[in-house]
């Protein structure tokens, strides 16, 4: 009797473990049940490689969104990974315990704003300024990818503080003790140390931001053309299906989510590259 | 220890973070009516939150030192999503359709127009932005955006009456006609949109009422009605399920505000009982066996920034302006 | 707190005054950055890097305080949501009822799952390394694709119309890899010895496994949770396709009038017609509240678990 109920649980946690199995083969087979076929009626280079989106007269070409999701997210990277780890800096070897008291949960707050917001934020303080400067309707490449950039700050802080804090101290210690200052040991010491931690921090952000919607969608423009320079506007592969998605009938809704489809591909090589990583450090 | 040090430069970090907040007050309670360069000036004045459109007007004039009567700017384009009813609508009566090289129409919409999925999305970045130009529906416009006269026709409901405001569309509904009969109580929603009382709430909320002399009594029924599609329409669909429910209370209706498109496939797929469009249906729909009917007329309101000094265009600039030829506000007549 | 620790146990065993190595003056520090240019450079982007971050939170804050609670009313939290009323007290409600359906779907699975992977997994075993790929996949899919997934296996395929079913299952996928991640991370925090003792006690697998491991396992389990709250709570783009835009409470989980909006989906639909901005910055407000709220039970917990190991 006891040895039925052991098997019993057994099987039951065995189960449970395979729901995640599960959930990502039902995504697989409905996303690209719908998209696959969606693609091969456009035509796979048509729809990869097209620059023109126009579903009411039949052109279905994501090009300008691929290449404006890889923009928005390569500038939020450049723009909040730096600063990430600076703060996580801040916030592990600078940040005097009183403060840090309310540092770190003004970071988790800052993860916990829903998207929307950001974007209602961007669009009413981020777009002004942007016009101010570089004229034009303010909303561009360069908006998006600093409002990204802002988004994905907790992610990076948060990955970057905890592997900074994994750094053994005497790696510090030992840089002060051979006269370097504070500055020298935390960067030229403990920094590098915690560097596949970084690592993993930029390719969380890159997720993050690749994947974020709401916000883009209020201040990107949403041109579906190629961007000549970094204030034109742009669409990025998740404005496109949202923007279209209400509105969409037959084959266009199946081409929006073809670039879903689209989209989960890149998270896949995303994801790849992460376990890549880990693997190499373990 | 470097306590001393940390906390001095924290006192200053969190200095700096009030005086941020101090901008941020003020660039919050003025930034959504007037650009930020503007919102410096009357930093003094504790405004009160958005629309004050005389005081985002008045901070322009000192900026601008001669009272122009035509912008000499870029004119940034707004639009809707390819496949919005409001934007099928708009091209359409603007000529912005036209024939391409193969003969088929096609939206000559600019590529570089920004694009926007909502209808106050459109109104939030006109607002913000002095050179631009954009189209809503005229039930939602409020004091925050400008809406001029095309051909020297003001927007108004009479007017689109009269037909002398050429911008206008219809509101659609759509259903199979059998999944109708099924449901009393849809059929008696449908007849209760088409009847006098009915046609009132829709005249009440800024929306052209269609012509009927049908009254509507309360018939008791009892069921669940459940509706999908527009999100110009569903405001308005929303208002008319709240009074119907008063007269008949065992009713429950579900309004989902979706899109044109998707609650028209709803309708198509039976998924929802009745459909919501903001435009006109195409035969292909048409003949998957769907009824369509018309509920209301609507406006679009071509709407500019405050700010801007034109009161009057022209449905051919308006054209030209959505389809590239022109790109300065100066160029206009 | 670790680090001071460690500066005492040190002081403590070489006699030297307490802090004595580290106590650097105010000028010996300037005549250091004086020396070293690039520490001063790098000293100010800290600073700089730290006070955008912590900025940008209090400009964002202040941002929708300004805007939203002068539009909070009495009359939007009224019981039933009318296009008069605009109230959000429907949509608040539906927000805790997904979540809790959300939870009571998810967490069981995930905290049996991530029993299986540490208690019962053999090492090396090829079904474990499925199952962590695919959760890391899933942990990574935007939450747009999961919207869209759920639109088309529920609302198309299975007819379920716009159902707080629908929303509710689709969540509990999204959520599924943070609870496994975090209770795999609680359950190797539990210390071998618990389970030999209970072995060596004659307890059973699963006796050991709900009596010793688990219980021992909550807080970690529980700041899981916690966070999943608050995926949840803000979610949106998942949401308007699968549970759709229903103001009120919804009347069945699946089918005609079921469909339920949570705060986040409401004020995204509010915000989205241009009729009602200034509700939509009210509910903001509510939002930004409760977010604070779940951060603060999350903290509370993690310091409990910090204690605890201290």
């Amino acid at each position: 009797m006891q040895k039925a109920i052991e098997h019993i649980m057994h099987a039951l946690f065995l189960i449970c473990a395979c729901v995640s199995i599960l959930a990502v083969v039902l995504i697989c087979v409905y996303l690209f049940a719908t998209g696959v076929p969606a693609m091969s009626e456009i035509g796979f280079t048509d729809f990869l490689f097209g620059q023109k989106w126009k579903p009411s007269s039949g052109y279905y070409g994501i090009f300008p969104m691929i290449i404006g999701s890889i923009l928005v997210t390569g500038i939020a990277v450049l723009i909040g990974v730096p600063i990430g780890i600076l703060c996580a800096v801040f916030m592990s070897h600078y940040c005097p315990a009183g403060l840090y008291r309310f540092v770190k949960p003004a970071v988790n707050l800052l993860a916990g704003i829903p998207s929307i917001v950001y974007g209602f934020f961007g669009l009413m303080v981020i777009v002004p300024i942007m016009k101010s400067i570089f004229g034009g309707s303010g909303k561009s490449l360069l908006t998006a990818g600093i409002l990204l950039g802002i988004m994905i700050l907790p992610t990076v802080i948060k990955t970057t503080e905890a592997s900074l804090n994994a750094v053994p101290k005497s790696y510090y210690e030992g840089a002060l003790a051979l006269g370097a200052t504070h500055e020298r040991s935390v960067f030229f010491a403990s920094l590098p140390a915690a560097k596949s931690g970084i690592l993993a921090a930029i390719i969380l952000g890159v997720g993050r931001a690749i994947g974020e919607t709401m916000a883009v969608i209020l201040v990107a423009g949403n041109q579906t053309i190629l961007p000549e320079n970094i204030t034109s506007g742009v669409r990025t592969m998740t404005s496109n299906i949202v923007i279209e998605m209400g509105y969409a009938t037959g084959l266009h809704r199946d081409a929006l989510i073809a670039t879903a489809v689209v989209l989960f591909v890149f998270i896949l090589i995303i994801n790849l590259c992460f376990s890549v990583l880990k693997r190499r450090k373990d | 220890m470097k306590i001393t040090r940390t906390l001095s430069l924290g006192t200053a970090a969190l200095l700096a973070i009030a005086a941020l907040a101090g901008c941020s007050n003020d660039n919050g309670s003025s930034g959504s009516s007037s650009p930020s360069s503007s919102s410096s000036s009357d930093s003094s004045t504790p405004a009160a939150n958005n629309s004050s459109a005389a005081d985002s007007s008045s901070s322009a004039d000192e900026n601008s030192s001669t009272p122009a009567t035509k912008l000499d700017t870029e004119i940034t384009v707004v639009s809707r999503e390819d496949e919005s009813g409001t934007r099928g609508a708009f091209v359409e009566l603007m000529g912005i359709e036209q024939k391409n090289e193969a003969g088929e129409k096609e939206d000559m919409t600019r590529g570089d127009a920004e694009i926007i999925n909502s209808t106050n999305g459109v109104m939030m970045s006109v607002a913000g932005n002095v050179d631009a130009i954009g189209y809503i529906s005229l039930g939602s416009l409020n004091d925050t955006v400008k809406a001029v006269d095309v051909n020297g026709v003001e927007v108004s409901v009479d007017n689109i009456k009269s037909g002398e405001y050429m911008v206008a569309r219809p509101f659609m509904i759509c259903y199979q006609q059998a999944k109708l009969d099924a449901n009393a109580a849809a059929t008696d929603f449908v007849k209760y949109i088409e009847s006098v009382e009915g046609q009132a709430i829709i005249s009440d909320n800024g929306y052209i009422a269609i012509d009927t002399t049908d009254n509507y009594t309360a018939s008791g029924v009892s069921g669940a009605i459940s509706l999908n599609g527009s999100t110009s329409v569903g405001p308005v669909m929303e208002k008319l399920a709240e009074a119907y429910k008063a007269l008949n209370p065992d009713v429950s209706i579900d309004v989902q505000q979706t899109g044109s498109g998707a609650g028209i496939t709803a309708a198509t797929e039976g998924t929802c009982d009745i459909g919501m469009s903001s435009r006109e249906l195409k035969q292909e729909e048409i003949d998957a066996g769907l009824t369509p009917l018309k509920i209301a007329d609507d406006g679009i309101a071509v709407i500019v920034n405050l700010e801007n000094p034109i009161e009057d265009i022209s449905s051919d600039e308006i054209m030209k302006i959505y389809t590239g030829e022109i790109n300065n506000w100066s160029e206009l007549a | 707190m670790t680090d001071a620790a460690e500066k005492n146990t040190m002081s403590g065993n070489t006699t030297v005054p307490e802090n004595y190595i580290n106590r650097v003056t105010i000028g010996a520090r300037l005549r250091q950055y004086a020396r070293s240019p690039l520490s001063l450079l790098l000293m100010i982007l800290v600073m700089l890097a730290a006070i955008f971050a912590v900025g940008m939170l209090v400009f964002i804050i202040i941002y929708i305080l300004v805007n939203g609670v002068p539009h909070l009313s009495a009359e939007q939290f009224s019981w039933k949501y009318t296009t008069e009323n605009v109230s959000m007290l429907p949509a608040i409600i539906n927000t805790l009822l997904m979540t809790a359906m959300t939870l009571i779907l998810a967490v069981p699975i995930g905290i049996f799952a991530a029993v299986y992977l540490v208690e019962y997994a053999k090492r090396g075993n090829k079904l474990v390394k499925v199952i962590r790929v695919t959760t890391e996949t899933l942990s990574g899919i935007p939450s747009i694709v999961f919207g869209l997934f759920g639109f088309l296996m529920f609302n198309i395929s299975l007819k379920w119309q716009f159902s707080i079913l629908a929303g509710v299952i689709t969540l509990a996928m999204m959520i599924l890899p943070l609870i496994i991640r975090t209770t795999e991370e609680a359950l190797l925090a539990v210390p071998d010895s618990y389970r030999e003792g209970s072995f060596g006690l004659g307890a059973g697998k699963m006796r050991t496994v709900f009596r010793v491991i688990l219980p021992t396992a909550v807080p970690g389990i529980m700041s899981g949770v916690i966070l999943s709250i608050g995926r949840i709570v803000g979610e949106s783009a998942a949401l308007i396709f699968t549970s759709g835009s229903g103001h009120n409470l919804p009347g069945a989980l699946i089918g005609s009038g079921s469909s339920a909006a949570t705060l986040t989906v409401h004020m995204y639909i509010l915000s989205n017609e241009g009729l009602h901005t200034d509700q939509a910055f009210a509910s903001a407000v509510v939002l930004l509240a409760l977010t604070f709220i779940i951060n603060l039970i999350s903290d509370l917990i993690e310091r409990h678990i910090s204690k605890k190991k201290g």
